[in-house]
């Protein structure tokens, strides 16, 4: 186990270490200029109208709690309803940059920022996956979720922000060209044992192209997929095999190869970086259309948050999920299954970014009950699926207990809903659900396992 | 100048301007923002009419707060009906239809009802007074008192009201008609003013955070 958990600073966690948080430090004058700047319209247009319309138009009618899966999970705990979360940046929005909170703070709940209160507020933006649940019923469509993310931003700006997210996430990924650091040789024989782990399943053997220039798809995985959702990427080779396609993956050799972009949590310099480098990957590769593999955010950055970052005459290619692939080859008839190779009872979590961010409710549905007869729905689902609580980062965060926050509160109503299902595998098509499903399952003693949909296609596929 | 002067002749224009600019800066303002990164939320509806009906439907059953925040529908439903029914009385109140005081009336009554009743529900429900600051006390009582005024002066059951607001557009104000009315006139004019610049405009928000942002695809 690693040292004991750091002094609180919010509740029993501390996901941001000392060296991160700096609790001690002067950091509030700093903190206040960044935000300044993130309020300013040409410094952040990105986000500048919700976040803006967000702080100012909340009706404090509290409908975003009743969704709130945290605050339901923790029994109501007060530090856990969104709003007094999106509120702990409120009251310094109002006290320094509006003229009521200046001149009568008691009337609109505008408070001096204290160190204490940064330390607080740091932990607490990380404990909201930014699932937007909340912000799907809100009469006014305020959005907690954008608030916690523009804090996030502000913070990251003065230097605080989780390791796993930026040294090991977004910087190692730019310097290396994927957040699990492997160099190509290590992904070259990773392809290799893959090819060979298919021919010691499947009893044939296909070739897996890599770096092939000017291809129709490039396919890129969530890269820590190699390592830890290995079925997902051999099922995802199978299923370009059978359909007789054009493909390729690429290694760091020729840039960006993980889909992954972790500034979507944490900071716009860093989304903007990664994405570029994505862009110009699939440029100098020269391929037609850009295919994410089964990671949730990845889809978000690269189908919708690119669209006014990037004109569109400086990507020319296409951008799609192998979700939606698989649904129109196996509607073409270009791939063919057996569903009797998917014998047990199967559920499907909709992702957070693949569906209420991403609006892929059906496509994943259609392919699950073309190959397993036994399809059950999870109740909520579609865009009120319970987040599952790897979102935003978390699934790859664990420092200061955090494992268990995950596992206690988001977790707990998962494996609750899972259960109510009697499913023995939970599909999924996001890199980050399956690694907090592989958590949940274990923690809460789940009879069940967690696999991608391209690796349930894959079992059903007839040659 | 005398007290009665003011809030009949002269503060009708001045809180007249102040919402219509007031609330028109907000809304050319909002508009001219830059326009955000793609952060729409699926499903949503595409075409205008299914935009009209989703929208139409919000502002007339409140469903979010049927669907997620049962307590909270019934008092707000008044509430807002209430203020749909005033505005509803001022339009037909100068068009000349007789039946305008009715109206009028029961707009004030669900105004008041709603407004005193979302006031308890703030005060007494643990959860929700702790999100609170005195801002949201103050909104429900200001419009608690509005309508209590309305009522207990009989201004919203005059007809009346009509010639005096018929004569506003004339400049020449018809000042002997209102004379009883100089409280809820005040707190009318008032409540115009602070509107614009106050979280209560989120019927004009709600067309951003809706159209450019939660169904933005299309902008």
């Amino acid at each position: 186990m690693s040292a004991a958990v750091p002094q609180k600073v919010f509740d029993d966690y501390r996901v941001l270490p000392d060296e991160v948080l700096k609790p001690g430090q002067p950091r509030v004058e700093k903190f206040l200029q960044a935000m300044r700047k993130s309020l300013q319209q040409k410094e952040n247009w990105t986000f500048w109208l919700p976040y803006i319309l967000s702080l100012d138009t909340c009706m404090k009618c509290g409908t975003c709690a009743e969704v709130c899966p945290v605050y339901q999970a923790t029994g109501r705990r007060e530090i856990y309803h969104p709003v007094f979360r999106a509120d702990m940046l409120r009251k310094i929005y109002k006290r320094y940059f509006t003229l009521p909170g200046r001149l009568f703070p008691w009337l609109v709940g505008a408070e001096d920022l204290t160190e204490e209160k940064l330390d607080a507020l740091a932990e607490s933006v990380y404990r909201c996956t930014i699932c937007r649940r909340c912000s799907y019923v809100c009469p006014v469509a305020i959005d907690n979720g954008v608030i916690v993310r523009e804090a996030r931003k502000i913070l990251d700006e003065i230097g605080i922000a989780p390791g796993e997210l930026k040294e090991k996430g977004t910087r190692l990924q730019l310097k290396v060209g994927n957040a699990t650091g492997m160099p190509t040789a290590a992904f070259l024989d990773m392809v290799e044992f893959l090819e060979d782990e298919i021919e010691e399943t499947r009893g044939y053997r296909i070739k897996i192209p890599v770096d092939k220039e000017g291809a129709e798809y490039l396919l890129m995985h969530n890269a820590g997929d190699y390592l830890a959702f290995a079925e997902t990427v051999m099922g995802a080779a199978e299923v370009m095999h059978a359909a007789g396609v054009d493909w390729t993956l690429n290694s760091p050799n020729t840039g960006i190869n993980d889909a992954v972009n972790y500034g979507v949590f944490y900071s716009d310099v860093e989304f903007s970086a990664v994405i570029k480098a994505h862009v110009e990957t699939a440029r100098k590769l020269g391929i037609k259309k850009l295919v994410v593999g089964e990671c949730g955010h990845a889809f978000e950055a690269l189908k919708y948050l690119i669209l006014r970052l990037i004109p569109p005459e400086e990507r020319p290619f296409e951008v799609l999920s192998i979700l939606e692939l698989e649904d129109r080859w196996l509607r073409e008839g270009r791939l063919k299954v057996d569903p009797q190779k998917n014998p047990e009872p199967v559920t499907f979590h909709d992702s957070c970014k693949l569906g209420r961010l991403g609006g892929m409710f059906e496509e994943p549905r259609r392919i699950l009950k073309a190959c397993c007869p036994d399809f059950r729905e999870m109740t909520p689902n579609r865009e009120m699926s319970l987040c599952c609580g790897g979102g935003s980062g978390f699934a790859i965060m664990e420092k200061g207990g955090f494992l268990k926050f995950r596992m206690e509160t988001y977790g707990r109503l998962k494996a609750e809903q899972l259960k109510a299902t009697g499913a023995s595998i939970v599909a999924c098509a996001c890199s980050n659900c399956k690694a907090q499903f592989r958590e949940i399952i274990n923690y809460h003693r789940l009879p069940m396992r967690y696999a991608g949909v391209s690796e349930l296609l894959a079992n059903a596929l007839v040659r | 100048m005398d007290l009665g002067y003011l809030i009949a002749a002269i503060m009708p224009y001045v809180a007249v301007a102040f919402f219509v600019f007031g609330l028109g800066y907000k809304i050319i303002y909002w508009s001219k923002a830059p326009v955000n990164l793609h952060w729409e939320l699926f499903p949503y509806p595409h075409t205008v009419s299914e935009q009209l009906k989703e929208m139409l439907t919000e502002v007339f059953t409140l469903r979010s707060l049927y669907l997620f925040n049962r307590k909270f529908w019934l008092p707000s439903l008044m509430m807002h009906y209430g203020i749909y029914l005033v505005v509803t009385w001022l339009v037909v109140l100068l068009l000349g239809f007789p039946f305008a005081p009715y109206l009028g009336m029961l707009g004030g009554v669900l105004a008041l009802a709603g407004s005193f009743s979302l006031l308890l529900l703030r005060l007494f429900i643990d959860e929700v007074r702790k999100i609170s600051v005195p801002v949201e006390y103050f909104n429900l009582i200001f419009i608690f008192l509005l309508a209590l005024s309305s009522l207990f002066t009989g201004f919203l059951a005059d007809f009346q009201v009509r010639f005096y607001l018929l004569s506003l557009f004339t400049l020449k104000p018809a000042l002997s008609i209102v004379t009883n009315y100089h409280v809820p006139l005040l707190l009318l004019e008032l409540f115009l003013i602070y509107v614009p610049f106050t979280r209560m405009a989120h019927f004009a928000v709600k067309f951003f955070t809706y159209h450019k942002i939660k169904w933005g695809e299309l902008h």
